[in-house]
């Protein structure tokens, strides 16, 4: 007998989905996770744009991860035109996508992912019972979008940081404000290590991952020039086709993702365990403390781990307003740009995983070509996968607690990886 | 009184619309607290399929589905609100409308036909259904969804802005960009609301609010801009970013390709 399980809109995503799962007596035929969001096309209509306000463009792929678009984006552009940005610029950068990751995994961790654990549709009618912990979450959220009111302009689609360094520097008394608010806020980064290290995990998605993860150089971060996989191997961004394989599926807007045959993922989840060593401080004790919690092979510890990166990026944004106010800041402009006809290729770690821009450009400095490569199409087909694994016991389930059964253990697959940006 | 029924939706954009709302994070509980919360795609796994008194739409319509979904929302809602530059004048992903075919751009990017997805040439909602409001941004600002939700919760629409980012600009008292460094900014034809946020860290507006509905001037604006010595190719494509589906960008556009291809003809 056929039957077919549906979760027709999957609900607290950025983004649309829809998962299928078609079973057939005692084996599972199909399993279709589907992105409907409709396709944009931005690699076809940035096409002439002049490589300044590429940027501009290119960050409205995503709203949530809006800064790691720039980010990958200007970095791109600057290696095309082999342009070298200053210490300051580099250090608001990395704050900038650290504030990026505290509001995207705040976010996340407990308004998308833990009301499932706790049976509540959602954070709103979770904070009728728990009302404390709930806006301590929102503070947490509100102390990243403060990082990128003020390096960035604003919290979504921000302005500031260009190609070759920012338009303004934030001012001190902002960025002792930032350092203030992180502070008072890294006991809630570190409540969402100790909720998901008690909760227990489950084990229904269990299947072999394949993990990858930029190498951040030697202390742990998010922007890198080389990809580590979990085969032991280490790759220049350059080469990111070979490590995506990219494919068109007719069921899905965003494309699929292959590594030598196999889904593989991104996302917090890789980038702890492959760079591990690379930890510090408070971040890297409670990784040593949890770590028999964090399994490759278990997609849904991805929580356990985006909560790690909230105490590490706490900890970061305070020690690069640090390195800042001890250099002092300075109004340097941005770094003169020439342009010629190139292509550049850069990589980014966005809060859902590694995120590619390939931009070419004519000698005018206008885009020829252009291609990007989301996290979420990268994970897409390591989805289908853990849903798999997931559907396999739900096999068992009679028809009428198969919805319910499919609901509790669907979602929560879902909410492990924070899917979107087609 | 019984508290008004809202559903948030979203059809294709980048969610950050939705985004903002959730980004209220000191205002948000206690605002849906005045609301029956049916439908938040975003934040909320709960779904109640029953009439509304508002519903706030984010997104373009962009494909078959999008307008399906879009005509049951109105069909079931009191007010109809869009949310957003997507939801306006279909926003980025509109910057080819007449320039670029669907099959086009299907091929680009996905290498296939353009019958594989049920792909529509993106557009706002107002251009398939009635819209009660229209709440432009790209994104939406705070200040400006709550003044609406609040306005709303009294019984009114909320007044919309009709003027340009310059008023902001010079209210705040900024340099112009425009005329005092020559950059190519477009305030002067956006939808105000910003509080003029680029030009006050040294930067040319990219018009993300969108022309100003029935006032904005691309004729105008593109003499200024030739006059400063920015080319045509480069002035259309940034009129277009936020402003493909405006017939006032479109009808220019058109002008200048044809004066080209006969230029070029007479070569």
């Amino acid at each position: 007998m056929k039957r077919v399980i549906e979760v027709e809109e999957l609900t607290r995503v950025e983004g649309h989905g829809r998962v299928e799962v078609v079973i057939d007596g005692e084996e599972i035929k199909d399993v279709n996770m589907a992105i409907f969001e409709g396709p944009r096309f931005f690699e076809a209509f940035i096409e002439t744009v002049h490589y300044e306000k590429v940027p501009d463009i290119m960050r409205r792929i995503c709203a949530i991860c809006t800064a790691s678009h720039s980010l990958a984006s200007i970095r791109a552009i600057e290696k095309a035109f082999n342009v070298k940005v200053t210490e300051q610029t580099s250090l608001l950068r990395d704050l900038l996508i650290h504030g990026e990751m505290i509001e995207s995994h705040a976010l996340h961790v407990f308004m998308l992912a833990l009301p499932d654990y706790l049976g509540f549709p959602d954070a709103v009618r979770m904070a009728s019972k728990y009302p404390k912990e709930v806006k301590a979450a929102l503070r947490l959220k509100q102390a990243g979008n403060m990082v990128h009111n003020i390096v960035s302009g604003r919290e979504v689609h921000g302005m500031n940081e260009r190609v070759g360094g920012f338009s303004t520097v934030p001012s001190e008394q902002d960025l002792k404000q930032i350092k203030m608010v992180m502070a008072a806020t890294k006991p809630t980064a570190e409540l969402a290590v100790d909720l998901f290290a008690k909760l227990e995990t489950p084990k229904f998605a269990e299947s072999d991952n394949v993990l990858m993860a930029l190498d951040p150089g030697d202390k742990f971060g998010f922007m890198g020039d080389y990809v580590l996989v979990s085969d032991g191997t280490r790759h220049p961004v350059e080469n990111y086709q070979a490590l995506t394989n990219e494919r068109t599926v007719k069921y899905s807007h965003a494309k699929f993702s292959s590594y030598k045959g196999s889904s593989f993922m991104v996302g917090a989840l890789p980038r702890v365990l492959l760079n591990k060593d690379k930890l510090e401080g408070t971040a890297a004790a409670l990784y040593d403390e949890h770590k028999d919690l964090l399994t490759q092979n278990n997609t849904l510890t991805n929580n356990l781990a985006q909560a790690i990166e909230l105490v590490h990026s706490v900890d970061r944004c305070i020690e690069d307003i640090d390195a800042l106010l001890s250099n002092g800041l300075k109004n340097e402009g941005l770094v003169e740009i020439e342009v010629k006809a190139n292509r550049g290729t850069a990589a980014v770690e966005a809060p859902r995983g590694i995120l590619y821009h390939d931009y070419t450009f004519d000698g005018e400095g206008c885009i020829v070509k252009c291609n990007v490569i989301t996290p979420t199409a990268q994970n897409a087909a390591n989805m289908e996968k853990d849903y798999r694994a997931a559907a396999k016991r739900l096999i068992s389930e009679p028809d009428e607690k198969l919805v319910n059964a499919s609901n509790l253990s669907l979602e929560p697959t879902t909410h492990a990886y924070p899917a979107r940006c087609t | 009184m019984a508290k008004p029924k809202l559903g948030i939706f979203s059809l294709t954009g980048c969610g950050g619309d939705q985004l903002m709302i959730l980004n209220m994070e000191n205002e948000l509980l206690d605002l849906l607290s005045y609301f029956e919360i049916k439908d938040f795609q975003e934040g909320s796994s709960y779904h109640e399929d029953v009439e509304l008194d508002i519903a706030l739409v984010e997104g373009s319509v962009s494909t078959e589905t999008d307008l399906k979904r879009l005509k049951e929302i109105r069909e079931k809602s009191k007010t109809l609100i869009a949310l957003g530059d997507c939801a306006i004048g279909g926003c980025v992903q509109a910057m080819r409308n007449g320039q670029m075919s669907m099959a086009e751009r299907m091929k680009k990017v996905y290498g296939v036909e353009e019958d594989y997805y049920d792909v529509l040439e993106p557009k706002g909602l107002s251009a398939h259904v009635k819209v009660d409001l229209e709440i432009p941004g790209c994104p939406i600002e705070k200040t400006e969804i709550f003044r609406a939700i609040t306005s709303l919760l009294h019984g009114d629409l909320p007044e919309t802005i009709d003027y340009p980012v310059c008023v902001e600009c010079k209210l705040n008292g900024y340099p112009c960009v425009l005329v005092e460094k020559g950059m190519p900014c477009l305030g002067p034809l956006t939808t105000a609301g910003c509080d003029a946020r680029c030009p006050g860290l040294g930067l040319d507006c990219i018009g993300c609010r969108g022309p100003i509905p029935d006032e904005a001037n691309a004729a105008a604006e593109l003499d200024v801009l030739l006059e400063k010595g920015y080319d045509e190719k480069y002035i259309i494509n940034r009129l277009r970013f936020f402003g493909g589906n405006f017939e006032d960008i479109q009808k220019l556009t058109k002008k200048i390709s044809e004066r080209r291809n006969k230029t070029e003809g007479n070569e």
